[in-house]
């Protein structure tokens, strides 16, 4: 049974370069391009860079978490030496407008605060000094009077909040920032008729990317052009970096960004407008370049990218098949008090919000409401982990209620692989998959039924052991609808994600690559090396790559949303195309053959079947280079070697007006299947990790050690998720974890020693080679897998996880109101 | 406040300096001897992204402030190895695929070098503790394990062919 | 973040040492390992005029044994108590609480006395002291005391020290030959502060529990022996039933504190499982 769906048909493919052939580099696991520059200590990271008679800031900030400026005093800071200047949240504003916003209608948000602090460590003042030593010094002097407001961080009850409790007042009345409902399918009959309705009140908790960088910029302002130069450690600013020339009242070409290799990501570094805004409005007020680095205090308090915060109140509707066939959920997401994506992340989610299932009718009500909280930004996952983990908690929760086996329900509602590609409730598509094959391969590599007999044993021992199952979607490369679909009225319905590369072979037959996204620590320059290798038949050591910057760069929408190997994979083959053309058509003129009896050969170009009568890349490119008038005089073709190629998304649709339909937005579906063993004590409520499998299926792989790379990282910090991190804020909205003492991240202790990675590979029928992304997915299936085995080893005392993290106290405490309850 | 002068062996070059008091190890490495090599993730002790040797001790160098290794040897990552010509550790990593991001990676390299100075041949649990101080938010640390491992079988290697 | 500035020095000698003590009172603050300190200096939690530099003070850092005593200077880093042969054999509790201390990296430079001075209710070293009965030794200008541990610790993040004294010596009493111990501790991670740390040491003889020290961490100010536990064991047939008792016990003596990572129930049923635990080590180590 398919999904019931009112849309357009599916576009056709675009593939041009099929899976399953025989290559020479791609599924290879080399060696990472990128490695030797960072083991020698040579990569160039934002704080790593110095600019001549450079300027340092620090900001102040807020101790209250939701209060008024009455005044602010910077008289002492400017006076001590070594000030430049002291700049309050006003004295910006006065040069530098608001942020860029994708909600509609924005929420009004500035670099620096002005008239009120929404949240406690918003900035409220900036100090730029000799040296951070002296602008922290200086913003010590600093001297600011609130008047407090009303503080709300539980977002149930911020739904209700009015007066002064309201953070943006000229927004509305309220701290809803965005409510919508979706239904999609027969909703209301699949729930009246069901055989069984499954409840579960599920609470997501707030954590972050944390990556060790923070964010950074420095930036220098050239007063005789009116132009800035900003190094930053950001993404997206080829796609979207000209917004910041917006808030700083400057036109767009006056405004360059240039990318630097980035200390980790996870999304948190998607488009940190607030740092690179700030840098620069404080290089234009100082005269002279102006470093802003994030400290950790900085990072944790403020950052631009808190994670997701979520209450749901989720119900299953099964037939009396057993089958699931109905979702109905009401979540309330707390934004904390801006809003700079808006609910991006729900569209994200309802990419996949049926899971791998065939779920057929969806009823989502959202509420995204504001507290006094730093905002939400992204993190791996942008929301859809939650759906996923939402899903799984119920498919647990309903395989227990029928006692049935939490693996054969889940197998038994799975899509099936005639069904592909499978149109979902919501619209969106998903491509390509084989869920049965990889749950097999999950089971058989964990030697399921061995850890279920020694669950047995152990049990007799007094030790509790669970195996827990996550099988859940994995959707990569997004389309730009995600982040306004879900309102009717968007501020601004983008329809383009693309991503550009440009190829340059220079005379001796190197090939430069210009990537227009930057290096976070997925591996751009391995996946666009091996990639190019393929396509050219040439040497890697042959390819160098080199990343533009906003002024020299091609349309980019950069790493995020899994998808950066997928689209420059396509932009490569587009460049390819282009060059290999060229190649072939020049050593046609210097073999005096056609170019369609010519191949690409180890690095030569050869006529076909005829061994010996080749030319070198290198010869040729020399030739394109210098010798046009060796060749045929023709308009057509030009001195050089080289090409610029942007690849769209390869497979979307709109949505319809009413958004009855979402259309096609993030269709390259991979899936996971996470298999974790973990032992329960008891007495303490510690959780160990005994085993861990995660089967991968992310199509075709390019490189499968460094897909593995993420998938170990993103399952550590699913883990840290669930059972270590959490951005906790009191009553008062005081951030009791503002520094690493008190957010937990999982050390090489808490995490397993021996996750085994097992891939599975179900191409996609319409990205190049077949390649699904995969950068998010461990994070995105080890949350539920990691709650699913702690409620398998608590079986006897009848433990449920409803919430994360899963701290010792917690689940210590779960336990003993059961062991009460038994009496 | 009363600046001071201190006279520093750093990867085994010495350097003179006058410095504040309060400026710590790590900017005085980075940014008095621009040696960005070793990164800062957290100033205040816990990430071990700062790591480096003093005496050849592993050092949290945003725990230390320059002036108290005055006089002492420092050694960053920056003594292991060229791109041309990197110390067998560093291969091991490459070879592992043991980072990602790369900013965790010296200090995980200079635990490695300290660890495998005392104790050429570490069992899983002398490993763990030696980098059970280092956050790593890209790896998971299996890889980084392994490198070790990795880097315990290339030194052997090279002791044997030299002996 | 940076630290405010301070004025420093790096005095020679101890007698240096105690002449700048006497100087500069609350006014300075002396950095042993600075492992503690520095994270509060740079976080501003912590400002001082003066920083005194005694980490290079070769002179306490020692490990020696005088007749029955372990005596350890006080600027001995962590490691070097934690691998030192004479320790571990006179007094092998404090190699095993060393596990539970911090990380590798942190413990070559943290010593010993910097831990104790600076009393962080949560840290395992003031426990240690209190259940082997040491002794420390503080010097000043005007003389040297020695302090019993018990008497050693004030609330949290104080000692009885002076302003003007410099803790110069841990006395270690060797421990009886067949003596039974146990150090158990609870943290969310590896190295991170104990939740609840618990200590066991007694000997074993004709089947009683003897000279029976227990003691806790982090389940009360100022708390660290409980006399109630130690009293209920002492004497005792050493099996199971006593050691489940005084789990009990124990869990019901304290009153401990709740914060974000353990609420009081928590901490309690930490109690009761440490005990438990400790109690049951260190018999079994008294080769009961």
């Amino acid at each position: 049974m398919t999904a019931i769906s009112k849309s357009s048909p599916i576009p056709p493919s675009r593939q041009r370069e099929r899976p399953g052939q025989q290559f020479k580099w791609i599924g290879k696991s080399i060696k990472r391009v990128e490695d030797p520059r960072l083991l020698t200590g040579q990569g160039r990271y934002i704080d790593d860079i110095d600019r001549p008679n450079m300027l340092h800031a620090a900001a102040l900030r807020s101790p209250h978490a939701h209060a008024r400026i009455v005044s602010i005093d910077v008289s002492a800071a400017v006076a001590l030496p070594g000030v430049v200047a002291v700049l309050t949240g006003e004295d910006i504003a006065k040069t530098t407008g608001p942020l860029p916003c994708f909600a509609n209608p924005p929420v009004e948000q500035r670099c620096v605060a002005v008239g009120r602090v929404r949240h406690v460590g918003e900035s409220v003042a900036v100090a730029v000094a000799e040296s951070r030593y002296i602008a922290e010094d200086a913003v010590d002097l600093i001297r600011v009077n609130y008047a407090e407001l009303p503080t709300v961080v539980d977002p149930e009850a911020a739904v209700h909040v009015t007066g002064d409790g309201v953070l943006h007042p000229d927004r509305g009345p309220t701290n809803i920032a965005h409510r919508r409902s979706f239904s999609f399918g027969p909703v209301k009959e699949d729930f009246a008729n069901a055989a069984r309705i499954i409840q579960r009140r599920l609470r997501w908790p707030r954590s972050g990317s944390q990556p060790l960088e923070t964010v950074g910029a420095i930036a220098e302002y050239d007063g005789g052009s009116g132009k800035f130069t900003i190094h930053m450690n950001s993404s997206m600013y080829n796609y979207v970096g000209w917004t910041l020339a917006l808030s700083l009242g400057v036109p767009a070409h006056k405004i360059n960004l240039v990318p630097t290799i980035a200390g980790g990501s996870f999304g948190s570094k998607l488009f940190t407008h607030k740092v690179i805004t700030l840098a620069a409005t404080l290089a234009r007020a100082c005269g002279r370049p102006v470093k802003y680095i994030e400290d950790r205090i900085d990072n944790i308090m403020a950052c631009d990218n808190h994670g997701s915060d979520r209450v749901y109140d989720a119900e299953l509707a099964l037939d009396k098949d057993n089958q699931m066939i109905g979702l109905r959920c009401k979540v309330i997401d707390d934004y904390g008090a801006y809003f700079q994506f808006g609910v991006g992340h729900h569209g994200n989610a309802l990419s996949q919000i049926v899971g791998p299932y065939r779920i057929r009718s969806v009823d989502l009500d959202i509420i995204a409401v504001m507290t006094n909280k730093c905002q939400q930004g992204a993190y791996r996952g942008f929301g859809s982990e939650v759906a996923n983990f939402v899903i799984e908690r119920l498919a647990d929760a309903a395989a227990d209620e029928l006692g049935l086996d939490r693996l054969e329900f889940r197998r038994n509602n799975f899509i099936r692989p005639e069904q592909f590609p499978y149109k979902i409730p919501t619209g969106n598509l998903y491509d390509s998959g084989n869920y049965g094959v990889v749950l097999d391969e999950a089971m058989r590599m964990l030697d399921y039924t061995g850890w279920r007999t020694k669950q047995e044993e152990y049990r007799k021992q007094g030790r509790y052991i669970g195996i827990g199952i996550a099988t859940c979607q994995e959707r990569s490369v997004f389309s730009a609808t995600e982040f306004w679909m879900l309102n009717n009225e968007p501020g601004f319905a983008l329809t383009s994600s693309p991503e550009g590369v440009s190829v340059k072979i220079d005379p001796t037959g190197k090939v430069v690559v210009s990537l227009q996204a930057p290096f976070w620590g997925n591996s751009p320059e391995t996946m666009a090396t091996m990639i190019l290798a393929e396509q050219l038949q040439i040497d890697p050591a042959d390819i160098s790559i080199t990343y533009s910057d906003s002024e020299h760069g091609l349309a980019g929408t950069g790493p995020g949303g899994s998808r950066y190997t997928v689209m420059v994979a396509g932009a490569l083959v587009g460049a390819a195309n282009i060059i290999k053309e060229k190649l072939l058509r020049v050593a046609g003129h210097m073999l005096e053959a056609a170019p369609h009896d010519l191949e690409l050969r180890g690095g030569k170009v050869g006529v076909k079947g005829v061994p010996g009568m080749e030319k070198s890349i290198a010869d040729i490119a020399m030739h394109a280079h210098f010798f046009r008038l060796s060749m045929p005089d023709d308009p057509t073709l030009t001195s050089g070697l080289d090409a610029a190629y942007t690849y769209d998304h390869p497979l979307t649709t709109l949505p319809s007006d009413d958004r009855s339909d979402l259309g096609i937005f993030y269709p390259i579906m991979g899936h996971m299947c996470h298999m974790p063993v973990v032992e329960v004590d008891p007495n303490t409520g510690k959780v160990s990790f005994l085993d861990y499998v995660a089967v991968h299926d992310c199509g075709t792989l390019v490189n499968p050690m460094t897909l593995a790379g993420h998938v170990r990282g993103g399952i550590a910090q699913g883990i840290g998720t669930a059972l270590y991190e959490q951005y906790h804020y009191d009553e008062n909205g005081q951030l009791l974890t503002a520094s690493y003492a008190d957010y937990l991240i999982p050390t090489v202790h808490e995490v397993p020693q021996n996750v085994r990675v097992g891939h599975v590979e179900t191409p996609s029928p319409y990205t190049e080679y077949g390649i699904k992304g995969g950068g998010e997915g461990g994070r995105m299936g080890a949350p539920p897998a990691v709650c699913a085995a702690i409620e398998d080893a608590l079986r006897p005392f009848g433990v449920k996880i409803d919430a994360m993290p899963v701290t010792p106290a917690k689940l210590r405490g779960l336990i003993r109101a059961a062991e009460s309850l038994a009496g | 406040m009363g600046k001071c002068v201190i006279s520093v062996n750093v990867n085994g070059k010495v350097y003179e300096r006058t410095v504040e008091p309060r400026m710590l190890l790590s900017d005085f490495l980075r940014h008095e001897l621009s040696l960005t090599g070793t990164h800062v993730g957290c100033e205040h002790g816990v990430c071990g992204s700062c790591t480096v040797l003093v005496d050849g001790m592993t050092t949290r160098s945003c725990l230390c402030f320059a002036v108290q290794v005055d006089g002492q040897n420092v050694e960053t990552v920056e003594s292991l190895g060229r791109i041309e010509a990197m110390h067998l550790i560093q291969l091991a990593f490459w070879e592992k695929h043991g980072l990602q991001c790369g900013f965790c990676t010296p200090g995980m390299l200079m635990c490695t070098v300290e660890l495998l100075r005392n104790n050429p041949n570490p069992d899983r649990e002398a490993i763990l503790e030696a980098i059970g101080g280092n956050l790593c938010r890209c790896t998971g640390y299996q890889n980084i394990i392994a490198s070790v491992e990795r880097a315990v079988e290339l030194l052997q290697t090279k002791e044997e062919a030299a002996s | 973040m940076k630290p405010a500035g301070f004025e420093y020095e790096r005095p020679g000698t101890v007698e240096q040492v105690l002449a700048a003590l006497d100087r500069y009172g609350e006014q300075a603050k002396l950095l042993a390992g600075g492992q503690s300190l520095i994270p509060m200096l740079n976080l501003r939690i912590v400002q001082t005029e003066h920083l005194i530099d005694i980490g290079r003070l070769n002179e306490l850092k020692y490990i020696k044994r005088v007749d029955d005593v372990i005596r350890i200077g006080a600027l001995t880093t962590h490691n070097a108590v934690m691998t030192s042969e004479l320790v571990r054999q006179s007094c092998p509790i404090i190699a095993e609480a060393y596990h539970h201390v911090s990380h590798h990296s942190v413990r070559n430079r943290g010593t010993i006395g910097g831990s104790l001075c600076h009393n962080d209710p949560a840290a395992e070293m003031p426990l240690v002291m209190n259940l082997v009965d040491a002794a420390l030794v503080a010097r000043s200008a005007r003389g040297e005391r020695k302090i019993a541990a018990s008497r050693f610790f004030g609330s949290s993040f104080s000692t009885v020290l002076g302003a003007d004294e410099l803790l110069v010596e841990i006395r270690v009493p060797s421990q009886p030959a067949q003596h039974g111990w146990s150090f158990q501790e609870f943290s969310q991670r590896k190295g991170d502060f104990a939740l609840v740390a618990a200590g066991a040491l007694l000997t074993v003889h004709a089947g009683l529990c003897r000279n029976v020290r227990i003691g806790y961490r982090n389940v009360g100010p100022n708390l660290f022996r409980l006399a109630k536990v130690e009293a209920l064991v002492e004497g005792k047939a050493a099996d199971a039933a006593l050691i489940a008792q005084a789990g009990k016990l124990a869990m019901e003596s304290v009153e401990p504190p709740s914060d974000l990572h353990a609420d009081a129930a928590y901490r309690r049923d930490l109690v009761k499982t440490l005990t438990v635990r400790a109690l049951g080590e260190a018999i079994r180590r008294a080769g009961h």
